[in-house]
């Protein structure tokens, strides 16, 4: 028996997105309930022929359901240390990098940088669990962030309802746990050691959240990882499971793009802009409410293109090292590279100037 | 209906009420909210920044002479969250009036009528006008009413979707026993079905996506106030009765003869 669920299976729909002729597209592109049949035709190459059209419709459906804003955040890195052996990661415990993590008061600076640059919305980020940043560690940094910060969201490792449920009370709203990819035999030889190596216990993580109370959990594949076209159609039928498992569940979709990274990973399977593109827009037509993210990873003028249009939330002003805001450490390397380094105020300019509202506040401590 | 629409003790002269959440900008609000005449703007608490922020709604929608705000609870999942979101959006805006809305699936945001019915109960006798967002249920109605609810607002369709009255028939239920007015919230797209919407009855209509994606948002804010009049004219000048049938060569009814 497979480690992989059933319901998570690409292979069944992989032969629709070859298949996929014009007539699939246009009728994917029209449908009045997109569901699998649908968003597979809208990943082929056929499909790809289409992407203006493709885009129009992404459009549409972005506008109509988020309004003409997009949703900011930014990432803060609490700790470098790591007992995970993902071979895509310049934080993996076996890169010579040198590790830090935040004391208590420069927590507090980094968060004042923040606050100062308007973030209302801040991802709290830690490698794999390990001694000198585990669970308590934190949750000491989430109760710190709740007092400056109506929303309060975790990407770090994976955790036991029990710890979700205790995260929750501390004043977190939500994670952000990606799967990196559905592939069990891909994903073994990826995370090559540690927590994180195990499979069935990564991909129930969400489950494991929502039934914790939290309220929103964001998924996604680390794109140039697996096939891009398999790892979509699991992604999609991972939200797809979440939706209808946990109705009360807020899922968002994130697409983090492999770039060539410090350690020299090549990505076996990589995506170009085009495709990541015709990714997105797929993912909008088919699920128009859920929220879509995309990081500064990505360069400027993908970013420009894509607000908007698919994606509703991104990331500012990011600095993916540990101390990076208050002050930067140039000697270190961040965990992946930052493409779009641009400051709030010139990122916000370039939304005004496409008439879109940056919101920076969109939640209250008062939901807590 | 009088030329005043009455929510509690509060009286006003517009039926357009307008959402704020989804424009491009604030001066573009602002601009949407004076061009439509709208009295009563309803704004997210969540959407509240005491930072003085460029996003914070609320500082300049308190700035707009003769306009009320209607905080709504958005975001909150269950009737707790909801009181206390109401609470607190009183206290910081000093509005009594608040929009009940706690949509617990955050995809859909389809309004939980038991939760919705829980919150009114609570904010209603706290003193709070209610306003409660709800799924097109004619039952439901009249226990929000019961419960001390200043109005009713039925989805017309999806939020965002453009939908129109999907809910038709069910509003007209509504609006036959509703004893309190009913506002429909939610998912107009062209003027024309707010001047739908009035002509069949209803109070008032709430608007916010039809006016913020368009093209002109002070323009469609001019062009809904304009259909809302024109609906509520009509209503209030009687509509000719709509005959489904023909006059039947052989009536039915010829059998039964005048004379005894």
């Amino acid at each position: 028996m497979s480690i992989r669920p059933d319901w998570l299976d690409p292979e069944p729909h992989v032969a629709r997105v070859e298949a996929a002729r014009r007539r699939d597209v246009h009728a994917a592109l029209a449908a009045e309930q997109p569901g699998i049949a649908e968003f597979a035709a809208l990943l082929s190459s056929t499909a790809a022929g289409e992407l203006e059209a493709m885009a129009q419709r992404a459009r549409q459906l972005t506008r109509g359901h988020f309004g003409n804003t997009i949703q900011l955040y930014a990432p803060l890195y609490l700790s470098n240390y790591c007992t995970g052996g993902c071979s895509y990661c310049g934080f993996s415990s076996d890169r010579k990098q040198p590790r830090h993590k935040l004391t208590e008061e420069q927590c507090q600076a980094e968060m004042s940088a923040l606050r100062q640059m308007h973030i209302e919305e801040i991802l709290l980020l830690t490698g794999e669990r390990a001694p000198e940043a585990d669970f308590e560690f934190l949750c000491n940094f989430v109760r710190a962030a709740a007092v400056h910060f109506p929303k309060v969201t975790v990407e770090a490792f994976g955790m036991t309802e029990e710890e979700y449920r205790t995260l929750n009370e501390a004043g977190c709203t939500g994670i952000t746990l990606y799967q990196e990819t559905y592939d069990p035999t891909l994903y073994e030889a990826c995370h090559r050691w540690g927590e994180k190596r195990d499979f069935a216990t990564r991909i129930a993580a969400p489950d494991r959240a929502f039934r914790a109370g939290l309220r929103t959990v964001g998924i996604g594949a680390l794109l140039g990882l697996g096939d891009p076209i398999a790892e979509s159609i699991s992604l999609y039928q991972h939200a797809a499971h979440l939706m209808k498992t946990h109705w009360q569940g807020g899922i968002s979709v994130s697409f983090p793009r492999l770039r060539p990274e410090a350690g020299g990973f090549q990505p076996p399977h990589p995506v170009d802009e085009k495709r990541l593109a015709q990714l997105i827009f797929a993912f909008r037509i088919c699920l128009p409410d859920v929220p879509l993210v995309l990081s500064t990873r990505e360069s400027a003028a993908f970013r420009d293109g894509m607000a908007g249009i698919g994606i509703n939330k991104m990331s500012v002003a990011s600095r993916t090292t540990v101390g990076g805001y208050e002050n930067g450490r140039a000697e270190d390397n961040g965990q992946f590279e930052i493409d779009d380094g641009r400051d709030v105020e010139t990122f916000c300019t370039m939304l005004r100037e496409q008439q879109l509202e940056p919101v920076f506040k969109n939640w209250d401590a008062v939901f807590r | 209906m009088s030329d005043t629409l009455t929510l509690g003790d509060l009286a006003f002269s517009s039926r357009l009420l307008l959402g704020t959440g989804k424009f491009s900008d604030v001066e573009t609000m602002i601009a949407a909210v004076k061009a439509s005449g709208a009295e009563i703007v309803t704004v997210a608490l969540r959407r509240f920044n005491a930072n003085e922020a460029e996003d914070d709604l609320f500082g300049p929608l308190s700035q707009l002479d003769g306009v009320t705000l209607m905080p709504n609870t958005s975001g909150a999942r269950n009737a707790q969250e909801a009181v206390r979101a109401a609470m607190l959006a009183r206290e910081l805006s000093g509005s009594k009036l608040v929009k009940v809305e706690i949509h617990p699936n955050p995809h859909h945001l389809m309004p939980d009528p038991i939760e919705t019915y829980e919150a009114a109960k609570t904010l209603a006798a706290d003193g709070f006008v209610v306003m409660p967002y709800m799924p097109a249920d004619p039952v439901l109605a009249k226990r929000l009413e019961d419960v001390g609810c200043a109005s009713v607002m039925p989805l017309g369709s999806a939020i965002g979707s453009g939908h129109g009255l999907s809910t038709r028939e069910l509003v007209g239920l509504i609006i036959r026993d509703s004893g309190i007015p009913v506002i429909i919230d939610a998912g107009l797209r062209a003027p024309s079905e707010a001047t739908a919407a009035m002509e069949m009855g209803c109070d008032a209509v709430l608007v916010n996506s039809a006016i913020a994606n368009a093209g002109d948002p002070a323009a469609m804010g001019r062009a809904f106030a304009d259909a809302v009049a024109t609906g509520y004219a009509a209503r209030q000048a009687g509509l000719m009765a709509r005959l489904d049938h023909a006059e039947a060569t052989s009536p039915l009814t010829a059998f039964l003869s005048d004379a005894e």
